[in-house]
């Protein structure tokens, strides 16, 4: 692989990269009519649900968290993608994350918000959501402060916010620049975004430092979000739930997926913008040994999470185990393991397999494996209880289904939408960094 | 009176810089304009920040504001229990942590916004109009300043010095 990537001319890689700004191919146009048509049916989905009842929903007695939690569960993972590449890149001055950082940033504000609706989908009457804030209402009704959904819904409010002003900052300078360049609407929603900025070295100064000071808070409450949701689960005394391991298991698996999906959505970027020059091999490697460290990373929490219930032999937790190893849901869980170690470890652990197209595939396994590992959590627990009287069975509906193909289809067109409207690459960032290879060179 | 003059390079700036105050010019009255950020040597052009000291400020205030919110409505319940709270405040630690968090996240931002000056337009004076790849070194001259700036601004490797109008 290339060690470093070529330097481009500022002027010119400014021109490249807001080519896909101002030129809409017919291409670009299909894909968005079909990802808005899977969205609007998965939006009809939820319509109905809301209309006829949550009854509608697979979910039953004693499964009464299935997919829907399955889902945000995932999505919030995903979100973890923004904090590590862009935070901690940024924190310890890694010259080669420029590039990356703004479609990391975007992936975790998309996914937060459509990780964030799952929990009002499931509530049913998704018209009380509402309830869940802290106000006075005429019946001094106060929200239960020790739920854990509440916890859940201050810790990604919180997250949501630092987020999106973190995707917000570096981006100012850019559509400062894109207000001096273009005309018409384009350049009335820049100015107004570009919050007055002129360029001068205060502003620079101040917006470095609030980066810096964003990285470092954004990370501590990334971390803490993902421990918050692994422990809507741990709190509950449910086998294979009740478990001190859960927080940086989960953590963990959030960072491993988020990469995944930022490989996966630079893979795209790269080739339908045609950004090879900025987007090289070099950076796809970095990552790629980045996803390689994280998966086993995660096989190391999944063989200390499964072996201590193993050999713990308590009869509850086995009856979770045995259906998850070789029960119902083996086929699940050995299709997990694949997905999220042997693939990745085959593909990015031999040097000469790994290129672009392998890490893309190994990110593709790892979603994949990652939506399962949620699943296992979720739905074996609740099938097999502590009383062998009240097991049941799950099956998700159509409705289910359709709503989670939607928040697939959702979180495309959101970034697509996204690139269309600003720059996927930060431009000043990036031009500081040719800059610097130039002047080495 | 503003005057701006045009670099290409950094180091012409840093010695334009250097130059303007041995001559009297106050660095507060000194402003860069350039695409993007012109790091400059230690003690050229410094620009103090207290966004850290802000944001720890903001985060203690709002964790003091949960702290307040929480006790009060661990009493303030429709519920005969004995003057006992309705519920443990030790258990609500990560509602505080999260709101204190937020407390930085959010006096970051506003710093950031009133520090960088963005929102105080009116205060800051006229503006040059940014040219691609050009560093734009902006002189807030007193008096009979101007034609001294002008001349150390020329010296130092100004392209062009302009004067600036509201």
């Amino acid at each position: 692989m290339a060690a470093i990537s070529e330097p481009v001319v500022a002027n010119a890689a400014r021109a490249q990269l807001w080519r896909p700004l101002l030129h809409t191919s017919a291409r670009y146009r299909m894909v968005v009519a079909l990802l808005a048509a899977v969205t609007l049916w998965g939006l009809f989905a939820w319509g109905y649900q809301l209309k006829t009842g949550i009854g509608v929903a697979g979910i039953r007695r004693p499964v009464f968290w299935a997919i829907y939690l399955v889902n945000f569960v995932f999505w919030i993972g995903i979100s973890h993608a923004g904090t590590l590449i862009s935070a901690i890149l940024r924190l310890t001055d890694a010259g080669w994350r420029k590039p990356v950082t703004r479609a990391a940033e975007a992936i975790t504000v998309f996914a937060l918000m459509i990780g964030g609706m799952f929990p009002i989908i499931h509530l049913g009457r998704a018209w009380l959501f509402y309830w869940l804030f802290p106000y006075p209402t005429e019946r001094l009704l106060w929200p239960n402060f020790r739920s854990p959904l509440l916890w859940d819904v201050t810790a990604i409010s919180t997250y949501l916010t630092g987020s999106t002003i973190y995707l917000f900052l570096p981006l100012i300078p850019d559509v400062a620049a894109l207000a001096r360049h273009t005309t018409g609407w384009r350049r009335r929603v820049y100015r107004a975004l570009s919050v007055g900025w002129t360029g001068s070295d205060r502003e620079w100064h101040a917006l470095e430092f609030a980066m810096k000071l964003m990285a470092g808070i954004i990370l501590a409450v990334a971390v803490s979000v993902h421990t918050v949701v692994a422990w809507d689960f741990s709190m509950s005394i449910a086998p294979m739930w009740h478990s001190s391991i859960f927080g940086p298991y989960f953590v963990a698996g959030a960072i491993f997926s988020g990469i995944a999906a930022l490989l996966i959505a630079m893979a795209v970027i790269r080739r339908t913008l045609h950004l090879e020059a900025y987007l090289t091999e070099h950076h796809f490697n970095n990552l790629s040994k980045l996803l390689l460290l994280m998966s086993l990373l995660w096989f190391y929490f999944t063989v200390a999470e499964n072996l201590t219930a193993w050999y713990g032999n308590e009869p509850k937790e086995m009856a979770v185990f045995g259906a998850r190893v070789r029960g119902p849901f083996a086929p699940y869980f050995w299709a997990m393991v694949i997905c999220n170690f042997v693939v990745p470890f085959v593909l990015l652990g031999i040097r000469r397999l790994r290129t672009i197209r392998t890490a893309t595939i190994a990110s593709v396994c790892v979603l994949i494996g990652m939506w399962l590992e949620r699943y296992l959590i979720i739905v074996p627990t609740l099938s097999y209880g502590r009383l062998a009287a009240t097991w049941g069975k799950y099956a998700p509906t159509w409705v289910e289904i359709s709503i989670s193909a939607a928040t697939f289809t959702t979180m495309a067109l959101l970034y697509l939408i996204f690139a269309k409207l600003f720059p996927i690459i930060a431009i000043w960032e990036f031009e500081t960094e040719v800059m610097e290879v130039s002047s080495v060179s | 009176m503003f005057l701006s003059a045009e670099f290409r390079a950094r180091e012409q700036v840093v010695q334009a810089v250097r130059d303007l105050t041995a001559q009297g010019f106050v660095r507060d009255r000194l402003d860069l304009y350039s695409d993007e950020p012109v790091e400059m040597p230690a003690g050229v052009l410094p620009r103090r920040s207290y966004m850290s000291l802000g944001a720890v400020t903001g985060a203690v205030l709002l964790l003091l504001l949960t702290i307040g919110f929480v006790y009060f409505t661990q009493y303030n319940y429709p519920l005969v229990t004995g003057a006992m709270p309705i519920f443990s405040f030790w258990a609500t630690g990560v509602i505080f942590y999260e709101l204190t968090m937020l407390g930085a996240i959010l006096t970051t931002f506003c710093w950031f916004l009133w520090e960088s000056g963005v929102l105080r337009r009116k205060r800051r004076g006229p503006v040059p109009e940014l040219k691609d790849g050009a560093i734009l070194l902006r002189v807030e001259c007193e008096g009979n300043q101007g034609e001294t700036a002008n001349r150390v601004l020329r010296e130092a490797g100004a392209e062009s010095v302009q004067e600036l109008r509201a």
